[in-house]
Formats: C-alpha cells, structure tokens, sequence
C-alpha cells in the first residue's frame, strides 16, 4: 500500500521545510529583539513563551502532503512546522504571532493557540489537549458521512497522559478516521523519554487497543510520508485508527531561553550533523528530483516570502485594547 | 564565645526560600519527598527544587512523566500512608488533566475517613501573568481551588513567608496548594518585584497558614491584596501618602481559611475597603472578602470597591493584556476615588 | 576588595545583567555568601562574596555588564 511521493510531492515537502525553518529562524531573530543583554521574557516585540520546532519539519510535511483542507489537525505548543505544512494562513498566523489586530484570534491567541478554521488547524498550549477533540472531529465527520479524517500531533511525552490512552481506545472502539501522529524528539522539557517512559517506542502501545502502531526512525521525510501515507489511507477506506510514531529531535531548546543544561555534552553537534534539511537536499540532487539550481531558487524564495511576512506583522497594529473584553462568546 | 556580632542580612528569592524550606524539611524528615516535571537535575522550571537533586537523589526528588493524574494521585496516595510528598505542577493552568485526585480524593478524605486520615501533602504551583504566555499559560485560578472545602490554598507575596509558609505547609496534616506568582518568584528571565526579594532567615521557622499580614499599616482605608497585588497595593500606598492619604495594606497570604478578622479588623479601623486580585472579577475571592464585611455589620465611609481581572481569558497581546491586569496606578486611582466618595443615604 | 566581572566568567564578549542583589548596600557580609544573581543570555549564575565585610554596591541591577567591570567593594 505505501507508496513513495512523486517529484512534485517532494519538491513540496522541501520547499515546506525549508520554509518552517526559515521561518522559526526569523522568529528566533525577532524574539531575541529587546531581550538583550538581559533575557526577559516579557520584553520585545515576541514576549511570552516561544517553542521552536527547527528539526521536527519532516513530520509535519510528510503528514501534511496526504492532507487536504477538510482534513482536521490539532497540533501542540509547538505548532508551527504543522501549521505551515497544513496550509495555515501565514500572513494572519504571522501577525497572530506577534498578537496583532489582523492576526488569526485579532491577538488574543497568541503562537501556542493558533486557530485556522478555513484549514481546520488548531493547536493548545496544554499536552495532550488535541487528542481527543481530534477523535471528535473524526466521529463528526464520520456521523455526518463527510470526507475527511483527524489527526492529532503529539509529543512523546504526551503519551503518558490519560488523554492519550482514552483517546485510542475510543478511536478504535467506534472505529474512527483518526491518526495519533508521536513526534518523539526525545525529551519533556529536561526528562529524556527513558526516564518517562515505560516502553522504548510508544508505538507498541497501539496494540493495547487492537489498532495499526508504525515506528519510524531517522526523522526522514520520505519513510515518514509513506508510513503516513498508509494510515491515512486506511483511516479515509474506513479501516480505522493508527498510532505513528516518528523519532525526530528539536535542534532548538523547548522553548527559548531554555539553557539546556541537560543535554549530554556533544548532543547538540551530533543533531546538527544530521539536521533533516541539507540531507533531504542532496537526497532530491542525488534522485535527479531537482537540481542544486531548482532548490536554490525555493530556498531564495522562501528566505524572501519570511522576510516579508516578518515585515508585514510587525508593521501591523494592534487591536484597540478594549477589544480584549470581546469575543468570550461567539 | 557570645561575641556580638553585626546580624547578618541575607536576601533570598522566593524561588530559593522554597528551595531552602523543602531542603531543610528533607533533611530533618525521611518522610518529606518531592515529586514533578523537571524537578530534578533542572531544578523546577521556576527554581522550586533548586540543589534538591544532587543533595538528595533521584529517589527523594523524582522527575516524573508527564502524568499528572498519575503523579498527583500517587502524592495523595504516598500522604495517606505517612509519607510528606511536595508536588510541583508546573503552572496552575494545568490542574484539569488531573483535577478529580484532588478536589474529590486529597480534599474529601478527611471527611470521608471521619477525620482519622490524613493527606498531608503539598501541591505547588505556579499561577499569573503579564509577560504575555497567553491564555493557558497566565491564569491565576485561585479560588477554583479555594472553593474546595478540604484544602488550603496559600501563596506568598515575599521570600520570608515563602520559606515559613511553605514550612508550614509541609508540617500540616493536610492537603495544602501553594502557589507561587511568576511576577515574585525570582527568576531572571521573568522580571520580579523586588519587594519580593527580603531578608530570610537560615534558621527554620513557620510562618503560620490562614492568618493574614498587615503589609503597612494606615487609616484611611484598608487595601486588601493577595500574592502580586499585595504589591500593587502597597505601590500605590506610598505613592497616596505623599497625598496625605494613609493606606492600610493587608496581604491575605491565604485564602483557605480565610483570615476574616484581621480584614475586619482593619476595615473597622479605616472605614473604607478596596480589594485588588489578579484573578477573574467574578466569584472571586475579593467578593467573599466584601461579603465578610457587609456581613460583619461593618459601616463603610464609601461603598467598597474591588478591582479584579476581567471575565475574559487572558489574551496574548502585550497591550491587551496590560489593559486588563491590576496595577499600582489602578488601586491608586480607585483609592483617590473612593477617598472622594460618600455613602448615599 | 572589589568583586570584579572577571575575564573567566564566561566565554566570549557577550554582556550579563544582574537581576537582583541579594545584599543591601552596606550590608555585612562573610565571604562565601550569595550577594547577587546575574543572567548571561538565558543562564542564571550567582555571583558570591570573595571575603568578608561591609559591601558597597557599585551597579545598579539591570544595568548591563561587560568583562572587567567592578560591580561591588567590600571594605574589609
């Protein structure tokens, strides 16, 4: 059943990660804008928590490319790749980011609650929280006899939540178009997944609830969208949920300002080795995909369609400050 | 050798007073352990369970999952059996994944064991905002927690009740949720008010729970703060007596039990009550604080007045969210107003 | 005796910030003793009395620091 991305198809997944990270890179620019020297969270034009994803791309593209609109997705406080993979406005998801007027929620959301309705993206703050609204979502469309299935992205340490177990095994009792998608970057915060995790890959939980478990190693985009490929497949045919799991690694701290003091010394270097980006990329050159040239102009493009979104948020206003007390209820 | 010797002063974080005060019930008590995400090696997220790890080890000061329900249960249930769990939950926001243990186990076992069963447990936990971590991230949440018969619910607004509440905490025979505010904790990367950062003993000593602090003292009218606000308030206390207005400033410290005589006490002194939470405005602890006075018999110069976070979610936006949070030049401006007021008859 | 931001502190030219002094100017401290917290980028570090004595605070918290400055004196 699983099948390997055509040209077109891989061309889109580069061109989309090359496009998070830019973008993560940007906004790891302006966050540090007005934290110098003193690194305070609440000052600049990105206060607040900001949660990177840089090295987790090829989990949201190789998802992402068998989704389409009315597919749903909730994603975690680190939502950004997924976001940008999913086909979320990035003008309003920008200038949401950067809480203005224009932005997704008019600034009320902020980078941990980005809401895209015309794409059916969501993504929570809290761990664990999609899960089940995903599997909801599923069973809506599922009662209503509409296309479209769920997926629910994770991380690995949100599968020791309650939320998770009582999601599969709803999911698989009412045999749901659903997908639980595990980004397993291997640490909660500073906890590494062994410490946390009684199972070595969460992917064998899947037959606690008699449903399809899949590992993927190697945070490699092309295995990644042909293990998705098969569980979407199977939950569009009505032959119910997956459990993905996908070890990816975050070459940025949780969030920023983490000082990582509990990576293994080295660590670091070793994930920047095999960052996903530059592999991928002399995987296309190497296929005959694409030449050096053909990637070098999406690389171009993407660097510029970052600084312009960059530009246009921050050049946006904020909403007048009694629009604060609207919209609690619809 | 009883030498007299200039007395030190030594200043701490309330991040670091925890620290100490768990520390120190450590060492004195086997039974007392620590439990929660990233309490370990990294020391808590906001500086909780600083030097604990190494000191202690990986079996008395636990990095647990992220399984709340899991976790804090098993505190509940390890407290049923003698043992002095300390439980971290990163940000007070979290508490529904794992609320049930709580409010319908931890809280109601007494009662439900005729009071024969303890839980001595204490359940830290950060709450509040004003560095714009949006929605899930800067909400105060206090009274959901007081509503609850059966727990005590504290938060300090200095390092030295810190450290002597969380003593206390620690000593009690029942479940305590202390809470800890990101604008006072310490932490550099969160900016804190340095009216939090006071001189704290080395020695151990309580700071006892349910029994409210006179901040400043005053006669004109009585501002009741709780955590932050205490700060706000007393901000603006300074500022009025340069405008020959003398506020009284009360810091509840604790809002289960609530500490009704010393507010009335005070409220009878001055005759007029502002109260000032950074909590949603409605079924707040602020109303409870007024009803207690009303109650009382109390006859105000002025109606009182409360100054609350809004019924709205806290927004990301810095502006927004500025907007709606308390501050000094807030309880200032409604203190000037209400000096200016009269009952109307 | 001064505490100095010596050279060794950290690597590079990066500057710090005290975040808060743990002593008021005057105080009597004894060597050892935690006077100040500083942040460097996003490391929170702790900065201890060299010896024992009366400290005059020379820095004001929030001020940026560089390499070399004297952001404290403790007469002996």
């Amino acid at each position: 059943m699983s099948r390997k991305p055509d040209i077109q198809t891989m061309l889109w997944m580069y061109k989309h990660m090359v496009l998070s990270r830019r973008y993560e890179e940007a906004l790891a620019e302006a966050y540090l804008e007005g934290k110098q020297p003193l690194f305070n969270m609440a000052n600049g034009p990105l206060p607040g928590e900001m949660h990177l994803s840089n090295g987790q791309e090829p989990c949201a593209v190789g998802v992402c490319a068998h989704l389409l609109d009315h597919d749903v997705v909730t994603a975690t406080h680190r939502p950004h790749h997924i976001a940008i993979a999913k086909g979320v406005n990035l003008r309003a998801m920008t200038a949401e980011i950067f809480g203005k007027q224009t932005g997704l929620a008019g600034g009320r959301g902020g980078h941990m609650h980005l809401i895209d309705p015309a794409v059916n993206f969501a993504c929570t703050g809290i761990v664990g929280e999609g899960l089940a609204p995903a599997a909801g979502a599923a069973l809506a469309r599922k009662m209503r006899g509409e296309d479209g299935i769920a997926v629910a992205f994770i991380g690995e340490g949100a599968a020791n939540q309650g939320a998770f177990h009582e999601t599969l095994n709803l999911a698989a009792v009412w045999n749901l178009p659903f997908v639980c998608v595990i980004e397993d970057n291997s640490y909660g915060i500073s906890v590494p997944k062994g410490a946390a995790t009684s199972v070595l890959h969460n992917d064998v939980r899947a037959a606690s609830y008699g449903i399809r478990g899949y590992h993927v190693e190697g945070n490699d985009p092309l295995r990644i969208y042909e293990v998705a490929g098969e569980a979407i497949e199977r939950a569009r045919a009505g032959k119910g949920p997956s459990l993905i799991e996908i070890e990816t690694y975050r070459l940025a701290g949780h969030f920023m300002g983490d000082a990582e003091s509990y990576r293994p010394a080295g660590e670091k270097d070793a994930l920047f080795a095999r960052d996903p980006i530059p592999k991928f990329r002399q995987e296309l050159v190497d296929a005959g995909a694409a030449s050096s040239d053909d990637l070098l102009w999406i690389e171009e493009d993407a660097k510029s369609c970052v600084a312009e979104l960059i530009d246009f948020a921050k050049a946006e206003a904020y909403a007048p400050v009694q629009e604060a007390l609207e919209k609690v209820f619809v | 050798m009883m030498a007299a010797e200039k007395k030190r002063i030594r200043k701490l974080t309330i991040a670091k007073a925890m620290s100490e005060a768990i520390d120190q019930a450590m060492t004195s008590n086997p039974d007392v352990f620590v439990m929660g995400e990233d309490v370990g090696k990294l020391g808590g997220v906001f500086g909780t369970t600083t030097g604990l790890f190494d000191k202690y080890g990986p079996d008395r000061v636990r990095d647990t999952p992220i399984s709340e329900t899991g976790f804090i249960g098993a505190a509940a249930g390890a407290a049923v059996m003698g043992m002095r769990p300390v439980v971290e939950l990163m940000f007070i926001d979290f508490f529904g994944v794992c609320m049930d243990v709580i409010y319908n186990f931890a809280a109601k076992n007494s009662y439900f064991s005729g009071g024969r069963q303890a839980v001595p447990m204490v359940l830290m936990t950060s709450a509040g905002g004003g560095y714009s971590d949006g929605g899930q991230h800067s909400q105060c949440l206090y009274t959901t927690f007081a509503h609850l018969p059966g727990l005590k619910v504290v938060m300090p607004s200095n390092a030295y009740d810190a450290k002597g509440m969380m003593t206390a905490a620690i000593n009690d025979d029942n479940p305590v949720i202390f809470i800890f505010h990101k604008s006072l904790q310490g932490m550099g990367w969160l900016g804190t008010a340095k009216g939090a950062i006071v001189d704290v003993p080395e020695t151990v000593y309580e700071v006892p729970l349910g029994k409210a602090n006179i901040s400043r003292e005053g006669s004109d009218i009585t501002v009741v703060g709780f955590g932050n606000t205490v700060h706000h308030a007393l901000d603006a206390a300074r500022d009025l007596a340069l405008e020959g207005i003398s506020a009284e400033v009360v810091d509840l410290r604790s809002l289960a039990p609530l500490d009704r005589e010393t507010v009335l006490a005070s409220v009878r002194k001055t005759g007029r009550l502002l109260a000032v939470d950074d909590d949603h405005l409605s079924y707040g602890w602020t109303g409870e604080v007024i009803a207690s006075v009303a109650e009382a018999g109390i006859a105000l110069k002025c109606p009182a007045r409360r100054i609350a976070y809004p019924d709205v979610p806290v927004p990301f936006a810095r502006p927004m969210e500025q907007f709606l949070l308390p501050n000094a030049e807030k309880v200032k401006a409604a203190v000037l107003s209400l000096m200016n007021s009269v009952v109307s008859v | 005796m001064q505490i100095k931001i010596e050279d060794d502190f950290w690597q590079g030219d990066d500057e710090a910030v005290i975040t808060a002094w743990l002593v008021d100017d005057g105080a009597e401290v004894a060597e050892g003793d935690v006077v100040a917290e500083m942040m460097l980028a996003k490391v929170q570090m702790e900065i201890e009395a060299p010896c024992s004595g009366v400290i005059h605070i020379e820095m004001e918290a929030e001020v940026p620091l560089k390499k070399g400055m004297v952001i404290a004196t403790i007469d002996q």
